[in-house]
């Protein structure tokens, strides 16, 4: 079978790529140097521990600032307060058996199947 | 783990163990995947000093990517090999065209041929990379993959997203242009012979 012309151009252009693979642009030692510094540097960067907070200032930011925490303070103050200060029987024990007593009989009654 | 067997390992297992601060791990990746890195860079930009810049770039990227990279999704390569290409597309649309001269020619890294033939390899080369430069960079990319880095037009596909019969058209439009220029040039730079 004859050679058409890409066929040439195909042999041709071989050589010149042989060439290119033939002397790759090798990077310089300094480049090299360069990407290991990266290297360690990030590797670096990935082990320094992240700087530690206490649980109050990370609170504090959390809620808004010392006004912010002026005011819970405040509140949880006034529950402590309502909840120790109140009377500690609002409703009556005798109350409460008044309000059991009141419906048995009517329960009975539709459980009997009675008028 | 000795220096000689970790060499061993595929590179999505040493950017594992450069994630967990293994240092030897740093230094195969470096001297494994940095002159293929900088190769690729240099053939689509044609300037050794941006090259240097943007090989350094993709590989400072690979660092910092180690820690996300989730084994299997995909391999290294392939993902600094698209690296590398945004990176020379973003330089070359900051400036235009890529012209080679005399300090940008790399050296050669085998000093075992005779100096006739380096001579001959070293003009064949150059006057390929200057006609690649010439080139449309995504088929600069895919003539570059194809006929230097010698991978298959399906990886070729994958690198740079598209089908391959993409990879095909793009490849076989830049040899044509590429056969162009180089034999325009032929009397001139002494190459007669090869056409």
């Amino acid at each position: 079978m004859p050679m058409t012309g890409d066929d040439h151009d195909d042999r041709a252009l071989d050589v010149f790529f042989e060439a290119a693979r033939h002397s790759p642009p090798a990077p310089t030692d300094a480049l090299l140097a360069r990407v290991m510094a990266d290297a360690a540097s990030m590797q670096a960067a990935a082990e320094s521990p992240m700087p530690r907070r206490t649980a109050m200032p990370r609170l504090r930011d959390l809620v808004g600032g010392w006004p912010a925490m002026a005011g819970l303070a405040t509140a949880a103050l006034a529950g402590l307060w309502i909840g120790t200060g109140l009377p500690a029987r609002v409703t009556g024990v005798d109350d409460a058996s008044y309000l059991v007593d009141i419906t048995p009989e009517m329960a009975f009654d539709l459980a009997a199947g009675e008028d | 783990m000795p220096f000689d067997a970790i060499e061993d390992l595929p590179d999505e297992a040493l950017l594992a163990r450069f994630a967990d601060g293994e240092q030897a791990a740093a230094r195969v990746l470096t001297h494994r995947l940095t002159p293929r890195v900088m190769a690729h860079a240099w053939r689509l930009l044609g300037n050794r000093a941006e090259a240097e810049d943007v090989a350094q770039e993709a590989m400072l990227r690979l660092w910092k990517q180690a820690h996300a990279w989730r084994e299997g999704e995909a391999k290294v390569t392939t993902w600094l090999y698209r690296v590398v290409a945004n990176l020379c597309i973003d330089r070359q649309r900051r400036a235009r065209g890529g012209t080679v001269t005399l300090d940008t020619i790399p050296e050669p890294a085998d000093g075992r041929a005779s100096v006739v033939q380096t001579m001959h390899e070293r003009a064949r080369a150059d006057a390929l990379q200057a006609a690649l430069n010439a080139l449309p960079a995504r088929q600069r990319e895919a003539v570059v993959l194809r006929h230097i880095e010698g991978l298959s037009n399906i990886y070729i596909a994958e690198i740079m997203d598209i089908s391959v019969e993409a990879v095909e058209s793009l490849t076989s439009r830049g040899k044509r242009a590429l056969a162009t220029a180089l034999r325009q040039r032929k009397e001139e730079l002494g190459y007669a012979d090869d056409w």
